[in-house]
């Protein structure tokens, strides 16, 4: 006797089910990716995808179950999902109150370098003319200590900012003793040609992270980094080297920059890093602001060229990983977080709302306040259109809710604009009117023309594919997407 | 290059037509009017374009505007639920006030 | 398996009602400790003015009132068991002092008819048993680490569920409590807060979700609507903050969406405490519904080191309970836990010249008894 019922008793009576928020894009030929509100994704062919939004997909059918189960669409049976979808919409969105993370302090314009991609001019030895003055980073300072965020990094720019050292450290000492209940965390944004046991000292005492250039072998970091002696590339080794003996192994990371001469060679570049023992290393795609545009050297490459440069670079990178070499690439770790989390990173780049102001703002030498540090290469090129203000002149409120800041944020919000207001991948996406505003003048731009927008699109897709295709590569994503990873 | 592409009013929207040519703004200009029963698209190609690339184009573009219909669909079925799910997510994070 | 209960031969017997007694083999407590204490005769001392004797075949007769005749198996009793004895000479000990796993069955109603139920559900009134827990707690070592609560579904008691936590808290403060609930009553937002406002240092509720189908769970659980009541409830209880473990049992109906199961966690409720992906106890409703339960572990190792995969991607916390270690891959050992309660543990003969015998959580009884996997092969 058989008090059990059977399966069917459980399923969902009626056949009609309800669609939930979707979005789609074609991934190739055959498939498409449909996204969820949250953000998560599911590969269906189109045929499948016109039957689901015509209502005539059936029960009986596998992906009804994973299409259900996976929040697109309810019926009779369920519909927790809503519930769900907002619980990880809020999440995604909840560290918007937290702003802003990052404090960006251009200490000086001074630099022994002259790097031909740089946005900031090749300074003289003029300190009066070209270094933050004490009542520039003590305003500064109070404004960073305004922001709502229990948790900030204030981090130290130049031009080269050991130029001016005994200022970070005034700032540093400053910061300390006003910073209350609020958790600062700091970084010295160095080529590391000047770092010396004081300044060695004065980061392990205030736990003073690094953040360094390198490009590349040495052949390719000194020929993108000229310095009186060439020995750029000798000098951040050694310096790196210092720094790791003195404040520990993970207390310095790398960053590059990619030029004309670097496409080609990605696999020595990460190489590089890997003999460096780095734990990753960020693909950047490479800014158009500053004297990569006035030189030209911008428009050497295309959007293309450096597709194919992180592709390869990628591809390497997980080959490495499959040969049991734990190594990350950080650019698409971010993208990750947000395909497979409901964390939100908070790369300005990468964010919708604009990351302007939101996550990172930047106190110039001269008192300037921008919007990011896009901001300011724009500024360095003649367009100001992202100066929100000026330390000596305005107070919190007059820079952070003025219209140079708030007009760009709103307007340029992905969900309202069009073609991102459709697209699939718009929770990966982001906004960036700096960019847009850079190059065409407007802080949407038209995406199809835009290379922010094709450049992206192209890695979305890449991405899914990739996981779709190899378990492996889900496997190693996941990890990366982690956010405390 | 000029291509002209009918669509029939009584089965595409203008909506999904325009969209659809917005996508392409990179690839052609278009001019959308009125033509009896059919919407009317003049697709004006760069002169360097050949003819395989058109024709590669104007199909794309025409997979482009089925793909907005649908889209329409979803987006007048869901406008709905999106609000409420949307307003479920912002008066939980204090970003507007508790009702 | 130890016998838990079982039925003495009395002697000069009376006893008014059922009773709570701590065992004792301490003959020289104060007379005024031993009316609730029933003694453990072990030789020919017998104290005067305990509350019972217990003793066994073995040991020669000693005459007393209230002396019980045990069976031999119930031996193991020991100083600072607790046991309910009845004045028909039923005995059943409910708490075990030597036992890391000490359970208490409040109900055997539940709202759910699992298919693999190792606790078949009766709608009969037995809130004796709530009572008895409630009772039991006073004589519970306050040193005592852990203690479990079950059924059939606890929270049916409502806010005398709410009372025990409370009472266990008071009575109890350096215990923790691992409570096993389908979560469905805490969907109540007001339920969720008065069980959070106890503010309990340390209660895990441990809530089964058995697929991301809906359809499936609810068909495991037999009962329609169930998974969006304990998901709400899930969400309800983290809301306010409270510890909640998620637990898959892994069988044939669970089995096909194990892997989406895990997503579906790591993507909705990554915020749980703990995961446990267990093996199938061949006890209650289990076998009779043999055929659509059983699976070979063997046969979907991998299946589990997938979903185990996903997981620990996420950074869950997830353990895997009740599997032999000759049936699993080895990648699943840093999550591999000995899980089964000490009371119904065993090992069969292949395992005597197992090298890791003793790193394996082993078998249920009932698993040795009635079912288990084809592929039992000692490590060498």
């Amino acid at each position: 006797m058989s008090k059990f019922q059977p399966i069917e008793f459980y399923k969902n009576k009626s056949h009609s089910y309800e669609l939930l928020p979707l979005r789609f894009e074609a991934l190739d030929d055959e498939n498409y990716v449909v996204t969820n509100m949250a953000g998560e994704y599911l590969t269906l062919p189109r045929d499948k995808l016109s039957k689901l939004v015509k209502h005539e997909l059936t029960a009986s059918d596998p992906d009804y179950v994973n299409l259900r189960a996976r929040h697109f669409l309810v019926d009779d049976k369920t519909s927790i999902a809503k519930d769900l979808l907002a619980i990880k919409l809020r999440t995604k969105y909840s560290n918007l109150s937290e702003f802003t993370g990052l404090h960006i302090f251009v200490v000086s314009l001074r630099c022994e370098h002259s790097c031909p991609y740089c946005q900031v001019s090749r300074a003289s030895d003029d300190k009066v003319a070209f270094d933050m003055s004490k009542e520039v980073a003590d305003k500064s300072l109070d404004l960073a200590l305004k922001a709502p965020a229990q948790n900030i990094k204030i981090e130290f720019q130049g031009g080269e900012p050991l130029l001016n050292f005994p200022l970070i450290q005034y700032i540093v000492e400053r910061a300390e003793s006003l910073r209350g209940s609020k958790n600062i965390g700091y970084v010295i944004a160095t080529n590391l040609a000047l770092i010396n046991d004081e300044v060695l000292q004065f980061c392990k005492k205030y736990k003073v992270q690094i953040s360094t250039s390198l490009d590349g072998p040495k052949d390719l970091h000194n020929h993108n980094r000229p310095r009186k002696g060439s020995n750029s590339y000798e000098k951040a080794i050694e310096g790196m080297a210092s720094a790791r003996e003195y404040l520990g192994k993970y207390s310095v990371s790398a960053l590059m920059t990619t030029t004309k001469a670097s496409l080609g060679r990605v696999k020595e570049i990460i190489d590089e890093y890997v003999n460096r023992e780095f734990g990753g290393i960020f693909l950047r795609p490479l800014s158009p602001y500053g004297f990569a545009l006035k030189t030209k050297t911008y428009a050497a490459y295309d959007a293309q060229k450096w597709h194919e440069f992180y592709v390869e670079g990628l591809e390497y990178i997980i080959e490495l990983n499959r040969q049991g070499k734990e190594f990350r690439e950080f650019y698409t770790a971010l993208i990750l977080s947000k395909i497979l989390t409901s964390t939100e990173p908070g790369y300005v780049d990468l964010m919708s709302p604009a990351g302007i102001g939101i996550g990172a703002v930047v106190y110039n030498y001269d008192g300037k306040v921008f919007a990011s540090d896009e901001s300011r290469m724009l500024a360095e090129m003649g367009e100001n259109k992202f100066e929100i203000g000026h330390v000596l002149k305005h107070s919190y409120e007059q820079i952070f809710l003025s219209d140079a800041l708030l007009d760009p944020i709103e307007e340029s919000f992905a969900y309202s604009v069009p073609m991102c207001n459709d697209c699939a991948f718009e929770s990966y996406c982001g906004a960036d009117p700096v960019f847009h505003y850079g190059i065409y003048k407007d802080y949407v731009g038209r995406k199809p023309d835009s290379e922010f927008c094709n450049r992206n699109m192209k890695i979305f897709k890449y991405l899914i594919k990739r996981m779709e295709e190899d378990p492996f590569v889900k496997k190693i994503f996941t990890e990366w997407a982690q956010p405390n990873a | 290059m000029e291509v002209q592409v009918l669509f029939d009013k009584q089965i595409y929207s203008v909506e999904a037509i325009k969209k659809a040519a917005y996508r392409f703004i990179d690839k052609f200009s278009a001019v959308i009017s009125e033509e009896g029963p059919s919407y009317s698209c003049a697709l004006n190609f760069p002169d360097k374009s050949s003819d395989n690339q058109v024709t590669r184009i104007v199909d794309d573009f025409k997979k482009e505007v089925l793909d907005q219909d649908l889209r329409e669909s979803i987006k007048k079925e869901t406008e709905g639920v999106r609000n409420l799910i949307l307003a479920h997510t912002f008066s939980k994070a204090g970003l507007i006030k508790d009702e | 398996m130890l016998k838990l209960y079982g039925r003495g031969v009395a002697e000069n017997f009376v006893l008014d009602r059922s009773r709570l007694f701590t065992l004792t083999k301490n003959p020289h407590l104060p007379i005024g400790e031993r009316a609730d204490k029933a003694f453990i005769v072990e030789g020919s001392l017998a104290p005067e003015g305990y509350g019972a004797y217990l003793t066994f075949e073995s040991v020669e007769e000693v005459v007393q009132q209230n002396q019980l005749e045990l069976p031999e198996e119930m031996s193991y009793i020991d100083e600072g068991d607790i046991a309910r004895i009845s004045p028909s000479g039923r005995i059943s000990v409910i708490f075990r002092k030597k036992s890391p796993n000490n359970t208490f069955l409040l109900t055997e109603r539940c709202n759910h008819y699992c298919l693999m139920c190792s606790q078949p559900p009766k709608d009969h009134d037995d809130s004796w048993l709530m009572e008895e827990a409630m009772e039991a707690l006073e004589l519970i070592p306050k040193d005592t680490v852990n203690i479990g609560y079950t059924g059939g579904e606890p929270t049916l008691y409502g806010d005398q569920f709410l009372e025990l936590i409370a009472k266990t808290k008071q009575v109890l403060p350096n215990t923790a409590i691992d409570v096993l609930t389908n979560g469905r009553t805490f969907k109540d937002s007001s339920f969720a807060k008065r069980y959070a406002e106890i503010d309990h240092h340390d209660c895990l509720l441990g809530i089964p979700i058995y697929s991301d189908d809906p359809a499936q769970h609810d068909y495991v659980v037999q009962a329609n609507g169930a998974f969006d009541e304990t998901v709400q409830g899930i969400l309800n209880l983290k809301r306010f903050n409270q510890k909640v473990e998620i637990r898959v049992v892994i069988h044939k109906q669970t089995i096909d969406r194990l892997v989406q199961t895990c997503e579906f966690i790591a993507r909705n409720l990554i915020f749980v405490d703990h995961v446990a992906l267990m093996g199938l106890e061949m006890m209650g409703f289990t076998r009779a519904n043999l055929d659509k339960l059983w699976i070979d572990p063997y046969e979907y190792k991998n299946t589990l080191s997938k979903a185990l995969e996903v997981l620990n991607s996420y950074g869950i916390k997830t353990s895997i309970y009740n599997h032999q270690l000759c049936v699993v891959n080895l990648d699943v050992k840093p999550n591999y836990v000995k899980s089964i309660s000490d009371w119904k543990n065993e090992y069969v003969e292949e395992c005597d010249s197992c090298i890791k015998k003793n790193e394996c959580g082993g078998f249920f009884s009932s698993s040795k008894k009635y079912r288990y996997s084809d592929h039992i092969k000692a490590f060498r």
